[in-house]
């Protein structure tokens, strides 16, 4: 029997091979794990449906699959199965090269085999001929690993422009007919520098997680009218609380940071002003209000960023929301949180603070409309009841989509944040 | 001895081997250039298009006055000084070649002149005039080319037994010439030796001149070989050459018959062998063909990951801008970027009287593979500029998809033809259908306007010609 790959997650149709943990030959157990697949922003575990001996693997780390691949393939009992050859070298037969895609970050990502959302259209010529397409346009087929016979031209003789090629490239990162927006045209490849001529240099492909973000940031970026508001918040009031509640939650294993705080703080304000807890969808042009305040927390890994996703935060009291906030980035830095908690976010919070860092500006976790980021707080002069006293100062900044709401909107939001947080109930502490 | 390090070699400085050279130095590469003979341009420049285009075009204006005589302008019998004429294609090699050597110099290229051989995947031995060198490199390309076959039948070590370039070097006009093979190198010297003033006489083992050129296109050759050779004999073998005095006996058969003739020259044009000896490619991972060329994929790499190949070495059509082409695709390969000789269009020109072009499918391939195409013919004695240059002697044909009407292939037969078929190569590599071209204005009055009235053919509203066929209305 074939070992497939499952069905990943809601919307998730490729992975790439992390690691294979089995070898042709090798018996294995119903459930035990046979390879990690990296999909999205998590590395998950494929555990064997059955057990049997591994008579053949059809992939290699780093290969792309789809779901319903063939991964592995186990052998009945009984069967004779070879030891791993050694891997043979071999040079391409003729027309076989992996052709690399250039950069081309509107058109990036093409992934292989069936696109969901594209029809199943191929070229057909009884002269055998290839599909009709200018130089130039195949050049940049082949420079996306494009097949042009999956392509619908719209010229004469159904010629292939490049806005067809746009628009299936469209297609297949959207699994949808494409948008009747147009986007800004694709950016050609930057031309490749040979950065050896002034000095020695090495080279190391993207992460699968890598190129994820990439994508991520620059649709976000490249589509959303960022503004970002700056603002200083004074936690010395925050900063009491967590030393007089701190010791004690600490004995039950619930660090109390600061992150549950604002966590909190920003759902209040999320409540009063829904409109950052919504999302804008482009096809209706409608605004999208959220009734649940599941709050994304951008966590710093090994790999890269990845952000996972707290469910409900407006119902659990601070020391549970901050012994989860733990075990969750706990377990986002081991790369073993489930795909299912990185989806459904609202609103975003990016806490530089463990680190440092003061004003920056987040880009916004698109579909979300805002996202807030937070520096290191420190000791500043502030002038209170017409003295001068040293406070804990935190920079904060906001940044949020000039579509969906005002600079005016943005201030009502934040001012609110900075009064919770500044007097933040010590009630929310006792529960 | 330290070898000299350097990012590509290439192997060859031909058309293929220069142009891959300097884009490769034009992209940054530090590349050295070994070619064997003392100047760039491989056989293209030295002995094969350009000698032999000068001297088809020096010939052209006494067939020129031939026929203007008819016209009422009337010219004495030319007298032809055969060393001036030399000297003259001589000088046009010569420019040529010192322009490349700037090039070469302009770029960083390091010429090294000297034989290449391969000592293992990554490390090149060149036997120079100054002796060996080595040469360690990242990638190679190898453009060695290819040489005139001479059948051992035929190599009697007697200079009137002459390949192309003997021909080319043009030391006598012989009273009579035989040339042994009727393809587009024997019928192109052929016509330059008979205008001279040599009696040709033309042998062709198989039953046409120009094999794989369609008939119609063939056709005008043939009828200007019937009239200025003295014979084309079809069918025909020679079976044995020997020297007799200054002359060589020829043993020919054809219909079951055997004859001797006696030849003033031989002009053997019997096809082309690759240069694939002595490059010591056994020392390397490459690999040849059963014919002997050196097999590659679309990227132009060999069986060896560091090897690349382009030009008449790796077989296919044996021409200049075929190996320029793949001189692009292999170095965009090396330089990692996407690249392939694949549905690449290469042109082909014979540079008769008159000349033959064609691109793409052409209507003898159509029939061989089964294709369904609609062939719109359009005959020169219709187009005004062919009649004003008294050459109605021509022909332009569109192979069209009938489906998608997409213009698959274009053949051209008349004075020109190797001018005009760009315009087929770029509405063929642009998928352009037949409507394209009817609907691009071209200028009157030029030849041009064939492939224009050509396309309206298909559509069967063609102005200056009559065609009862298919009438499509306008969309």
């Amino acid at each position: 029997m074939d070992v497939r790959v499952p069905r990943l997650a809601e919307g998730v149709e490729s992975a790439t091979v992390a690691n294979i943990l089995v070898a042709p030959g090798d018996r294995i157990e119903k459930d035990q794990v046979i390879l990690e697949l990296e999909t999205e922003k998590a590395v998950g575990p494929i555990p064997s449906p059955a057990s049997g001996q591994v008579a053949k693997i059809h992939v290699k780390p780093g290969d792309e699959v789809n779901v319903g691949q063939a991964l592995i393939t186990l052998a009945q009992e009984g069967a004779v199965i070879e030891k791993a050859p050694a891997p043979e070298k071999k040079s391409p037969p003729a027309g076989e090269q992996k052709i690399r895609p250039a950069a081309s970050p509107q058109l990036q990502k093409v992934p292989a085999g069936e696109p969901s959302g594209a029809d199943q259209y191929r070229y057909q010529s009884a002269a055998g001929a290839p599909p009709p397409a200018s130089p130039s346009v195949r050049k940049i087929a082949r420079e996306l690993g494009i097949d042009l016979n999956r392509v619908k031209g719209s010229e004469r003789g159904g010629r292939i422009t490049i806005a067809d090629l746009k628009n299936y490239v469209e297609q297949l990162q959207h699994g949808t007919a494409p948008a009747s927006a147009p986007e800004p045209a694709a950016k050609p490849a930057a031309p490749a520098i040979d950065f050896s001529r002034w000095g020695p240099v090495q080279k190391k492909p993207l992460s699968s997680i890598r190129r994820t973000i990439g994508q991520r940031m620059y649709e976000s970026w490249s589509t959303i009218p960022h503004v970002t508001q700056l603002e200083d918040v004074d936690i010395t009031h925050v900063g009491n609380l967590r030393k007089e509640y701190g010791p004690s939650l600490a004995k039950k294993d619930k660090h109390l940071t600061l992150t549950p705080f604002v966590l909190k703080a920003v759902v209040a304000a999320l409540k009063k002003y829904p409109i950052f807890n919504s999302s804008l969808d482009e096809s209706t042009g409608e605004v999208v209000f959220k009734n649940y305040f599941h709050i994304g927390v951008a966590v710093d890994t090994e790999a890269g960023l990845i952000v996972p996703v707290l469910r409900d935060v407006d119902k659990k009291n601070l020391a549970d929301l901050a012994q989860e906030l733990n075990e969750l980035v706990e377990r986002t830095r081991k790369r073993k949180v489930s795909l299912d908690e990185l989806q459904g976010g609202s609103f975003t919070i990016s806490n530089q603070g463990g680190i440092g860092g003061g004003h920056f500006t987040p880009i916004i976790n698109k579909p979300e409309v805002a996202v807030l980021g937070i520096g290191r707080s420190a000791l500043k002069p502030v002038v209170k009841d017409g003295k001068i006293e040293a406070r804990a100062v935190l920079p904060i900044a906001l940044s949020y989509d000039h579509r969906v709401m005002d600079g005016a909107d943005a201030v009502r939001f934040i001012t609110q944040l900075i009064a919770t947080l500044e007097n933040f109930p010590e009630r929310e502490l006792k529960g | 001895m330290e070898p000299i390090k350097t990012e590509i070699v290439v192997v060859g400085g031909g058309p293929g081997g220069y142009a891959a050279a300097f884009y490769a130095a034009d992209k940054g590469k530090k590349v050295i250039l070994v070619e064997r003979d003392k100047r760039l341009g491989g056989v293209c420049l030295q002995c094969g298009c350009i000698p032999s285009k000068a001297l088809l075009h020096a010939t052209e204006l006494i067939r020129e006055t031939e026929i203007s005589n008819q016209r009422g302008i009337v010219f004495g019998q030319p007298k032809v000084n055969l060393e001036k004429l030399r000297g003259w294609k001589n000088s046009i090699v010569e420019k040529l070649a010192q322009g490349l050597a700037g090039l070469c110099e302009k770029r960083g290229v390091e010429f090294l002149q000297g034989r290449g051989h391969f000592e293992d995947s990554q490390s090149l031995r060149v036997e120079t005039s100054k002796g060996q060198k080595f040469i360690s490199y990242e990638k190679a390309i190898i453009a060695v080319g290819s040489r005139p076959a001479l059948p051992p039948a035929f190599d009697l070590g007697n200079k009137r037994v002459m390949t192309s370039t003997e021909a080319l070097e043009l030391e006598e006009i012989p009273k009579n010439l035989l040339v042994v093979g009727g393809g587009y190198i024997g019928m192109e010297l052929g016509t330059v030796y008979a205008t001279l003033g040599s009696s040709v006489v033309v042998t062709e083992a198989l039953p046409s001149i120009l094999t794989g050129v369609d008939s119609d296109l063939a056709r005008p050759v043939m009828r200007y070989a019937e009239k200025a050779f003295k014979e084309v004999r079809l069918n025909a073998k020679v079976a044995k050459m020997a020297t007799s005095g200054k002359q060589i006996k020829v043993t020919l058969s054809a219909n079951g018959k055997q004859k001797e003739e006696n030849y003033d020259r031989v002009l053997v044009s019997v096809g082309r062998l690759p240069n694939c000896k002595d490059l010591g490619l056994e020392n390397t991972k490459a690999v040849l063909d059963d014919k002997g060329f050196i097999q590659v994929n679309a990227q132009m790499q060999t069986a060896d990951d560091a090897i690349y190949a382009i030009g008449d070495v790796v077989g296919g059509a044996l021409l200049a801008h075929k190996a320029s082409k793949e001189a692009r695709v292999a170095v965009e390969s090396i330089l990692g970027e996407a690249s392939g000789m694949e549905n690449v269009v290469i042109p082909a020109v014979v540079f008769t009287d008159p000349e033959v072009a064609w691109c793409g499918l052409t209507e003898t391939e159509a029939k061989q593979k089964g294709v369904q195409v609609q062939v719109a013919r359009f005959p020169w004695a219709a187009s005004g500029r062919a009649m004003t240059l008294d050459r109605p002697d021509g022909l332009t044909k569109l192979m069209i998809d009938p489906e998608s009407e997409r213009v698959l292939g274009v053949g051209i037969v008349g004075s020109r033809a190797g001018e005009l078929i760009s315009e087929g190569v770029l509405a063929v590599e642009m998928g352009a259908t037949a409507r394209d071209i009817a609907e691009s204005v071209h200028p009157h009055p030029t030849l041009s306007e064939t492939l224009m009235e050509a396309a309206e053919v298909f559509y069967g509203y063609p102005t200056h010609t009559f065609t009862q066929k298919k009438r499509t209305p306008l969309p």
